[in-house]
């Protein structure tokens, strides 16, 4: 009496098919129409909880994106960016340096001869003290950057109001004239209550220094060629825009030819070949997208992000096992009569399996949606307060991880619903 | 799958019994069951053993229709549970055409449920978030027919139980007898040996109950129907009553 008896493995397989494809299809309509009409909500509730758990997990992967992908610093309006292999947040930290691109100089101009490429410029970031009106040193970070005509910012500051060019660099033997300028964000020219025209005395050290100059460096004057306006890319940030290879001096990063990461404008294929060319081992990243590897080199950025995935798989388990099995609990009668019209245990616990999959599917696709609501909202009010630009970054790549972690979680969860539909008694059912 | 009408001129029950063979589709022997005993899968979890049927046998032969009349808890609906495979009885056996349920697996009378017994509740136990089309063709699903097919054989169920305007109505969208009607459709949807009715009229006013009566009797032609019910106008369909009392049978008529 098998279903299969006298038919040929082909047929038997298209059976099996087409049972499970019913199967499917069937508790797509039943989750469906329960979704859409009845009153109690519970899969309406379920779908919210998941969404809201995976929305929670892609604003905080987000987070921990942007504090992979670096700070404020990295705020520039460049197609795409090379920057050193293991470099990471820690490198921005005062008194911690990370690796660094050499031969910048040189290769930048290489890559500016480059068809398709508008302009390339080497990055260098170094913590200075810049003596304030009061004569009591303040902290700012310095950019250098080489500046051309077109208008560019980099971290969040306009180079155009810098002269372009850099012509202390002089091929290298850096003993060109010194254009000796500054372009100030608001708060770094709050900080220093310095304006548009103000000498700036300048020494090289670090945060925290308690010493006004630091003697193992030359103090030199900079004069300031214009502040930022309010609203700049820069927030609450001390940051300041001077000319490459005069920061290269003062830091002795001349020697080598030191920045922290290489700007390149222009069309992203060009831009990038002529990246890769140059620096064939460095990460050469395309503007707007935040290369999610970058997770793995951060240790914060990954310890925040297995926070919340391991929160998120938790959380989300709990509630779709929770609301799941309670639906299952009230739908036993379904369960009796599936196994009175002759389903058998399998595929009643198919059923529950389909059911608590779709549902988990469902929230996760819900919540990637709210994630990225989420990550705007984030940015939005990071940059109404305390930490203007994006602290959080969304990428392709966390619409198949939300998904991912949340199919995880319905794994994690099956089990008790399941448990509860295979406690069900046919008889005690139909029986009421 | 039989392509007989479900409608067509009623004539006497006990004629027609006179004019079939008495080929026993289902055989009852000896058939005992204690609930809360260790046969039988499906307990009541109370320590107590209960005995709800003691030494019952019958036949229901194929193209009759057998009523089971008896007071409440005299046995009637775990005679009903047994021959639908649902329910293990502690000792004796359940034939369905000479196979033994008792001896098969699980999946195995899960099976054989599927394809040669329909049933049918006395409240209908239709899924509410289901078309009636969709409840009808509930057990095609695990057969693996495929879909254009399912919806071809429930439609044309639906139509013989004359539901062909109903298909795409929702349970709580049909009336008492609609259910039923829809609830017998979907019992005769893989064309099974066996009907088994539990108080098919027992939720119906009179009415309606005697379409669902008549409609009973016409699936009955060429199937073994075994149909428990208090109710005198139901068992005046049967072309045998057996009546139990206190889990034996009592009496044969």
């Amino acid at each position: 009496m098998s279903d299969d008896d006298g038919e040929l493995p082909k047929a038997v397989d298209s059976r099996r098919r087409t049972r499970w494809s019913g199967i499917v299809g069937l508790t797509l309509g039943r989750w469906w129409r329960r979704a859409t009409r009845t009153t109690t909500g519970r899969i309406v509730s379920t779908v919210a909880a998941v969404a809201l758990t995976i929305a929670l997990l892609v604003v905080i992967t987000g987070v921990a994106l942007a504090l992979a992908d670096g700070g404020v610093t990295t705020g520039d309006d460049a197609d795409v960016r090379v920057i050193p292999e293991d470099s990471g947040t820690l490198s921005s930290v005062n008194g911690v340096e990370g690796p660094r691109l050499g031969e910048t100089n040189e290769r930048a101009a290489t890559i500016r001869a480059q068809d398709g490429v508008d302009h390339a410029s080497p990055v260098l970031v170094e913590t200075a003290q810049l003596e304030a009106s009061d004569a009591e040193p303040r902290t700012v970070r310095l950019v250098g950057v080489v500046p051309d005509e077109e208008p560019r910012t980099v971290a969040g500051l306009p180079t155009g109001e810098l002269e372009a060019g850099d012509p202390h660099y002089a091929n290298g033997s850096y003993d060109g004239p010194r254009e000796g300028e500054i372009v100030l964000s608001p708060t770094a020219a709050e900080r220093l209550d310095a304006d548009a025209g103000d000498d700036i005395p300048v020494s090289i050290g670090g945060a925290g220094e308690t010493e006004r100059v630091d003697t193992a460096a030359p103090s030199v004057t900079v004069t300031v060629a214009a502040v930022a306006d309010e609203g700049s890319g820069t927030g609450d940030a001390p940051v300041a825009l001077v000319h490459l290879s005069e920061l290269q001096s003062y830091s002795g990063g001349d020697d080598g030819q030191l920045a922290d990461r290489l700007l390149i404008w222009g069309e992203t294929e060009a831009a990038q070949s002529a990246a890769s060319g140059a620096y064939p081992t460095a990460a050469v990243e395309v503007a707007g997208g935040t290369d999610p590897s970058a997770l793995f080199d951060d240790g914060l950025a990954f310890a925040t992000s297995v926070i919340a995935l391991l929160v998120g798989v938790t959380i989300c388990a709990s509630f779709v096992a929770t609301t799941m099995g309670m639906t299952v609990n009230e739908d036993r009668r379904t369960l009796a009569v599936l196994e009175s019209v002759g389903f058998p245990t399998h595929s009643q616990l198919a059923v529950v399996a389909v059911s608590t999959g779709i549902t988990t599917l469902v929230g996760s696709i819900a919540g990637v949606g709210l994630g990225m609501v989420g990550i705007v909202g984030v940015n939005a009010a990071a940059n109404a307060t305390v930490a203007p630009g994006a602290v959080a970054h969304f990428h392709p790549l966390l619409v198949p991880y939300a998904i991912g972690v949340a199919l995880l979680s319905g794994l994690v969860a099956v089990p008790y619903p399941l448990a509860v539909a295979a406690r069900t008694s046919v008889l005690e059912e139909v029986g009421r | 799958m039989s392509n007989q009408s479900v409608h067509g001129s009623r004539s006497s029950a006990r004629d027609r019994a006179d004019e079939r063979e008495s080929t026993a589709a289902v055989r009852l022997e000896g058939v005992t069951h204690e609930y809360g005993s260790t046969g039988g899968r499906f307990r009541s979890g109370d320590e107590r053993t209960v005995t709800a049927l003691r030494d019952v046998s019958f036949d229901v032969p194929e193209g009759m229709i057998v009523g089971l009349e008896g007071p409440s808890g005299s046995g009637k609906s775990t005679v009903l549970h047994a021959v639908a495979g649902l329910l293990v009885p502690t000792s004796g056996s359940v034939e369905l055409r000479e196979t033994d349920l008792a001896a098969l697996s699980d999946s195995e009378r899960t099976r054989v449920r599927r394809h040669h017994i329909g049933i049918v509740f006395q409240r209908f136990h239709l899924l509410p978030s289901l078309s009636a089309r969709a409840n009808v063709a509930l057990p095609l699903v695990q057969s693996g027919v495929p879909r254009a097919d399912r919806r071809a054989r429930a439609t044309a169920l639906l139509e013989e139980v004359g539901l062909g305007d109903r298909t795409t109505h929702l349970p709580g969208e049909l009336s008492g007898g609609e259910r039923q009607r829809v609830a017998i459709a979907r019992a005769l949807s893989t064309d099974p040996d066996v009907i088994v009715a539990d108080e098919p009229t027992g939720e119906l006013d009179t009415a309606t109950g005697a379409d669902v009566l008549e409609l009973l009797t016409d699936v009955g032609r060429d199937r073994a129907v075994l149909v428990a019910s208090h109710d005198e106008a139901t068992l005046e369909v049967a072309d045998r009553v057996v009546t139990l009392c206190d889990g034996r049978v009592d009496d044969v008529r």
